[in-house]
């Protein structure tokens, strides 16, 4: 015990098991995943368009804080709860680097938000100011992420449709960003409405 | 002009008198006087920073609108900063100063070596702040305690290879061929940051690995992080100081050696418990429950150690402010240790998972058990390395503030924590309803922040009353710092 040799060798291997049995094993023998299929059957779903940008305002903003984007089967209530059918497994995560799971549920479960929330308005006003919609959340607002113009002629289309109390003042329309856009495409992009072999759901279970 | 007088005769060595009884220590205080001094500072700028950016977070949480209309200070942005800028600047710092100057004197010479701990630390420092000015633009990472920038990183790295070849160099140049356990935790320290953050930046970087296990390799690097670095400066400090305060040796010195083994051992392979349930493998997250499991076996060896030196002397605790902290930082670790472990237990994990319990627990490690140790190494340092007396009045304040902001962050967090988890995990509760029931725990953790920012502010009151403050009669002689026996050496 006298000597750093020492020291460092077993500090090393102890190190070194650790991580060869806790991640290097079974990331060598189950990440390597491939998904189900191709197109428009592949499984995990693709998308594209805005979704990539949306994902890095995601990042960015550090939503990852207080939502997760992971739903357990045989434990918790998030089925009960409404925020997925069956357990995610590895193969639902393989196109997300870097990756959103979180450990923190101070806001509700995202991983199938796409599906219980799905409109672009609601989810805009929501945004711009969580009060509007789910007064007492504690969610921050995100109006930063919104300009607020003059309407000259005419309203634009994607205007935000307020509640008075939360509206601008008269001959003025809120829109939303690029970021705001790119981030509400990334939210209804997130849906759990496939089903995967390995992953457990009530079907499997009872059977 | 007597002010600067004051900061002169502050570094002079030539305004004290030498004592020939204790020339080898003075030497050796004087050779680490300013890497001490450089890390002291930053503790207390960072540590202020921490817990104003921890004040925001808090506040955030039952009032989201406050300081809600910038994108710069979004709760998503100011949390991560909060939980970096504790860890890294507060708690590296202060632990650092205390750990490396235990480190120097137990190799009982002075080094010549010291500007490469004084040059690193300082580049570690303006690399965290870059880091920081990185998350707040957008830059940051998903990862817990991982979200510094990447492009900031490597240079973090290589500030930290040169505090650890600092260590390496003292260890090495020990004048007594044995060791002592103070020493073998700082090795620990420093040499497991090197290995689980290089690990955790290959993996999660440079050839990320698949989806669901970057979420693992997070999970390792966290716990390893509590567990192999932070942890070990605190033991370090308390493995040290106790013997020299108390004049007798640790109670139950010989089984240091087996409590260091299976705490690296059971400490190693937990990481990997808060991932029950998740989405990968069973079996792996079950390593990590036994691992946790089996902590208590380190873990009621250490606390036999310290609470029983520390209960044997009890009347002397009151009588030094470092002693004091290091009392404090004990009972914490106690505390931190049962929650731990009790939070990873299948059963248990289910109900807390996702809830504040966790970072309850976390800020417990952080600002109890790790900070108040590290404070109780600083002051001891502070009078030594400077020649001057403590402003007690002002410490034992801080002393105070500082358990009770503890006490109340942990407290509500840990027991608002856990009453959240019943709601989240074992009920259809609404999440609005949720936030509203946990509101007045969060208040609670506002309370205890407001607390930590009085401590924080008196530190630093303390750091820079200790430089301009005149230099008494007193303190101008050598028989200022009294001889300590060289306890340290001795097993039993």
């Amino acid at each position: 015990m006298n000597r750093g040799p020492f020291i460092f060798l077993g500090l090393f291997f102890i190190l070194a098991a650790s991580w060869a049995v806790t991640l290097n094993y079974p990331q060598g023998k189950s990440g390597q995943l491939t998904a189900i299929g191709s197109g428009a059957d592949r499984l995990p779903h693709q998308s594209l368009g805005l979704v990539p940008k949306g994902r890095e305002v995601y990042q960015e903003l550090g939503c990852v804080a207080c939502h997760t984007q992971q739903v357990r089967f045989s434990a918790g209530n998030d089925v009960d709860r409404g925020w997925g059918e069956r357990q995610t497994v590895a193969r639902d995560y393989i196109d997300q680097n870097p990756v959103f799971v979180g450990t923190q549920r101070i806001g509700p479960d995202l991983t199938s938000v796409g599906t219980r929330l799905n409109d672009a308005e609601w989810l805009h006003r929501h945004f711009y100011n969580p009060q509007i919609d789910s007064a007492g959340s504690t969610m921050p607002p995100f109006a930063f992420l919104y300009e607020e113009s003059k309407i000259i002629g005419e309203a634009s289309n994607n205007a935000l449709v307020l509640p008075e109390k939360f509206a601008p003042k008269a001959g003025k329309e809120i829109t939303p960003t690029r970021k705001a856009e790119a981030l509400v495409a990334y939210m209804l992009s997130l849906k759990l409405d496939y089903d995967l072999p390995e992953a457990p759901n009530a079907e499997k279970v009872n059977y | 002009m007597s002010l600067i007088n004051n900061i002169c005769s502050t570094f002079c060595p030539c305004s004290v008198e030498q004592s020939p009884a204790r020339e080898t220590e003075s030497s050796i205080d004087a050779s680490m006087r300013w890497p001490a001094l450089v890390m002291i500072k930053a503790s207390a700028f960072w540590f202020i920073l921490a817990i104003a950016l921890g004040l925001a977070t808090s506040v955030k949480l039952h009032s989201p609108s406050f300081l809600g209309d910038s994108a710069l200070l979004t709760y998503g942005k100011v949390k991560p900063a909060f939980w970096n800028a504790l860890v890294y600047g507060f708690v590296f710092n202060a632990s650092l100063a205390s750990v490396t100057w235990i480190l120097a004197r137990l190799s009982g010479q002075a080094m010549r070596n010291n500007v490469l701990l004084t040059v690193s630390v300082s580049a570690w420092n303006v690399g965290l702040l870059i880091g920081l000015v990185g998350i707040f633009i957008g830059d940051q990472t998903p990862f817990a305690l991982l979200e510094l920038p990447n492009y900031i990183t490597p240079f973090l790295f290589v500030s930290f290879l040169g505090i650890g070849l600092w260590g390496l160099l003292t260890f090495k140049a020990r004048t007594f061929r044995s060791s002592f356990a103070s020493q073998w935790y700082v090795l620990m320290a420093l040499f497991c940051f090197a290995w689980i953050f290089t690990a955790a930046q290959i993996m999660l970087f440079c050839s990320p690995v698949q989806g669901a296990f970057q979420a693992l390799v997070n999970g390792w690097y966290v716990d390893n992080l509590f567990g192999l670095v932070l942890a070990p400066l605190a033991f370090a400090t308390i493995y040290y100081l106790i013997p020299k305060s108390f004049g007798k040796p640790v109670v139950g010195y010989r089984y240091a050696g087996i409590a260091f083994w299976t705490w690296a051992l059971f400490s190693a392979f937990r990481g990997s418990a808060e991932m029950l349930n998740g989405p990968i493998p069973s079996w792996v997250a079950i390593v990590g429950v036994i691992a946790s499991f089996a902590l208590l076996l380190p873990l009621s060896t250490l606390a036999m150690q310290f609470l029983s030196s520390l209960f044997g002397n009890f009347n002397q605790i009151w009588d030094s402010v470092s002693m004091r902290f290091i009392f404090a930082g004990v009972i914490s670790f106690v505390l931190y240790g049962i929650f731990d472990v009790y939070g990873s237990l299948i059963g248990v994990n289910e109900t807390i998972q996702f809830s504040l319990f966790d970072s309850g627990v976390k800020l417990l490690a952080l600002l109890g058990f790790v900070g108040m140790t590290a404070f109780g190494g600083i002051y001891f340092i502070l009078p030594r390395v400077l020649n001057k007396n403590l402003p007690s009045s002002l410490i034992e304040m801080q002393f105070w503030a500082h358990a009770m902001g503890v006490m109340l962050i942990a407290g509500g967090l840990i027991y608002g924590g856990h009453s959240q988890g019943v709601l989240l995990n074992d009920s259809t509760t609404s999440l609005l309803s949720i936030a509203k029931i946990s509101q007045s725990f969060l208040f609670l953790s506002t309370l205890g922040m407001a607390f930590l920012l009085f401590s924080a502010v008196a530190f630093l009151v303390t750091f820079f009353w200790m430089i301009v403050a005149p230099r008494s009669a007193s303190e101008k002689s050598a028989l200022f710092v009294k001889a300590a026996p060289d306890m340290e050496c001795s097993a039993s």
